[in-house]
């Protein structure tokens, strides 16, 4: 889809932007956005809030426009065009970086290089730490 | 549809409703309640579905402006440094709610005898312990008996446990000599009335899938109308109607089709929070009573009462799987609760435990308050702080300021055209100077608790939950608009049991008080219903 007018249409770039924000880690075990498929959950949501009136589509648009190629430039240049295209409109960068990261750590790879169980919360639930028996001898005098 | 006469109307089916359906249902007349929203389900809940973070802050968001189903009604809230928060549902805002389940204290209600400042309330701590009670068996409360703060009472459950980030805070508190204790929390540690009990899911604040968290929709609804109570949902009122004698007699309502029917009823009740209450109120004008139903005293809709929070966060060295366990049911300190005017305040604050967010919450957590950026360094920061976050919040006392309104939008409407509100507040000096005071104290608590970083946001924005004090109840009607029993002082078969009828806002969470004072205000109706109309 690489040369479609619109960013949230182009897989490649939306791949590259993804991987920008959130690269791959070998020492970490995590993989990159960019490879996880994700692109098409993070344009709807951020169609979804440029419906509600948040400015994030159309900033994004002039990131595209503005950076031809930008999926084939090097690491390096990427990263300086977001960071010269977020000081434009920060809040809209915060827009984006949210529906990213939602999206990224709700993918089963990345819950499990983070350790936790890939799965939703329910219904196997988690484990609770009881509570310190230390703590509880502690209030026993203090009780009414 | 039918719509047969009934003895008593409940409009809103949430904390107060529910409770108050299950109690007048004794006097044995019919009994009807209208409900804006629909039931909900538990397959429905967010943590059924791995994207049960971004279901969360999309239809499940607690800010009706940001989740915009056709259920809710929108809130302007451009003049509020808080945003109002709620749902509309069978259950209300107890589908959402963390279920901390603190009382007031016996103070609470005597705050112009105790600080000169506010009034008091035209009744006592003791009035409500009798319903205090009982609500604790219907909800299902678990918490340790004994705490000092309070008279002494016993929660129905064992405490729940307090896990890694309650233990770790709790030691903090505990250096420093201050009052700790393990919160009140209407979310059931062992089996208990059919429910099943707490699996830690840690996503309290978009219903509880499990079940363990009381929402009153499982908990007071079934056996309220298994005692012959009626509900109906997805009917939204547009007004109470009045006779000519000045009762009120019944309401105007859109049913789920959109279409407007009429509803009478001998007795009409109120249970629409203090935001919704007054609005429909305002809307409800008439020749006999043009600025609003209620309203002669002109307090319907002032005083205004939020609980400005704060959140102070620590970071520690050690993984404590802080996403894991209710969200905000930890333990209470009530070091600061109680004027001390050394401290440039009057009145107090609560502290509450807290836990960290979800894997994708926590990053977003990370970005907004600078610890987590994108690119290069983003997992190793991620990694410090994912499953490291434990800390508090702060609930402060809201005083009450005539200032602070819910008044009608003059364009905003719902989906029905029916007029929206609009919220106008400004934060006191004294709320203000409470969180300086809570921030700095809570710091201190963390760092000797261990943590090697922490992070305050002074005002919460998104925290708007409690809703307070803008139909008062007083024994003067010239200054509140209910009486001692939740009666309107201007028609005598209209009554008011949410969070309106406040005179004071305390500093903990008030569900417990509203759930107590809709079960005595339907308690005084059964002891009175003879000369109810006298």
């Amino acid at each position: 889809m690489s040369g479609s007018a619109s960013a949230l249409g182009d897989a490649t770039f939306l791949s590259a932007l993804l991987d920008t924000l959130i690269p791959s880690s070998g020492k970490r075990g995590m993989p990159g956005a960019g490879g996880l498929g994700i692109e098409r959950d993070v344009a709807a949501s951020i169609a979804a809030d440029s419906a509600a009136g948040l400015p994030v589509g159309g900033w994004l648009e002039a990131l595209y426009a503005g950076t031809p190629g930008f999926a084939t430039l090097p690491a390096a240049e990427r990263t300086g065009a977001v960071e010269a295209h977020a000081a434009t409109n920060p809040a809209a960068m915060q827009a984006l970086l949210r529906r990213v990261y939602l999206a990224y750590y709700q993918h089963p790879t990345v819950l499990v290089a983070i350790g936790e169980p890939p799965r939703p919360p329910f219904p196997e639930g988690f484990e609770l730490e009881p509570s310190d028996p230390e703590l509880l001898a502690a209030l026993k005098p203090r009780q009414k | 549809m039918t719509n047969e006469p009934v003895g008593v109307l409940i409009i809103g089916a949430g904390a107060s409703g529910g409770a108050f359906a299950w109690s007048i249902a004794d006097l044995g007349t019919s009994v009807l309640c209208l409900e804006q929203g629909p039931w909900m389900h538990q397959r429905d809940y967010p943590t059924n579905f791995m994207d049960w973070e971004t279901r969360a802050s999309g239809p499940f968001a607690p800010n009706p402006n940001v989740r915009r189903l056709a259920q809710d009604y929108p809130v302007n809230d451009s003049e509020s440094p808080i945003q109002p928060l709620m749902f509309n549902a069978v259950g209300g805002s107890t589908i959402l709610w963390a279920a901390h389940f603190p009382r007031f204290t016996p103070g609470d209600f005597r705050v112009r005898t105790e600080d000169g400042v506010a009034d008091d309330w035209p009744i006592s701590y003791e009035t409500l312990e009798p319903f205090y009670t009982p609500n604790d068996r219907m909800m299902g409360v678990s918490g340790l008996a004994g705490d000092p703060a309070y008279p002494y009472h016993e929660p129905p459950l064992p405490p729940l446990p307090l896990g890694a980030t309650g233990n770790v805070v709790a030691r903090g508190f505990e250096r420093l000599g201050w009052h700790w204790w393990p919160s009140d929390s209407a979310i059931i540690s062992q089996e208990y009335g059919g429910r099943a009990p707490c699996i830690n899911l840690g996503a309290c604040g978009s219903g509880c899938t499990q079940g363990a968290k009381a929402s009153t929709d499982i908990t007071y609804w079934p056996l309220a109308e298994r005692k012959g109570v009626q509900l109906r949902t997805n009917c939204r009122v547009k007004e109470i109607t009045v006779s000519e004698n000045g009762l009120a007699d019944g309401v105007l309502y859109y049913d789920a089709d959109g279409v407007l029917q009429e509803q009478k009823a001998e007795v009409v009740v109120l249970a629409c929070n203090g935001i919704g209450t007054p609005r429909l109120l305002l809307n409800s004008r008439s020749e006999r009573f043009p600025d609003g139903l209620a309203n002669s005293s002109g307090l319907v809709g002032k005083n205004l009462m939020f609980h400005p929070y704060a959140l102070i966060r620590g970071i520690f060295e050690e993984n404590l799987n802080s996403r894991r366990g209710p969200t905000g049911c930890t333990f209470w300190s009530h070091e600061f609760y109680k004027t001390d005017r050394s401290r440039g305040f009057v009145r107090g604050y609560s502290y509450e435990g807290s836990r960290g967010g979800g894997p994708g919450m926590s990053a977003v957590w990370g970005m907004a308050t600078g610890r987590i950026p994108w690119g290069e360094g983003h997992h190793e920061a991620y990694a410090r702080v994912n499953g490291h976050v434990a800390g508090m919040v702060a609930i402060t006392e809201d005083l009450p300021d005539e200032a602070n309104t819910v008044t009608l939008d003059p364009v905003l409407t719902d989906a029905n055209g029916i007029p929206a509100p609009k919220v106008t507040y400004t934060l006191s000096e004294n709320s203000r100077r409470q969180l300086a005071h809570a921030v700095d104290r809570g710091t201190e608590a963390l760092k000797a608790a261990g943590a090697v970083d922490v992070q305050a946001d002074p005002l919460m924005r998104t925290a708007g939950w409690h809703l307070m004090g803008t139909a008062r109840m007083g024994t003067d009607p010239a200054r509140s608009v209910v009486n001692e029993w939740g009666r309107a002082h201007d028609v005598k078969n209209l009554f008011i049991i949410d969070g309106s009828i406040f005179v004071t806002s305390a500093g903990v969470n008030p569900t417990s008080t509203i759930q107590a004072l809709a079960l005595y205000i339907a308690d005084s109706i059964k002891k009175n219903v003879g000369e109810l109309f006298a």
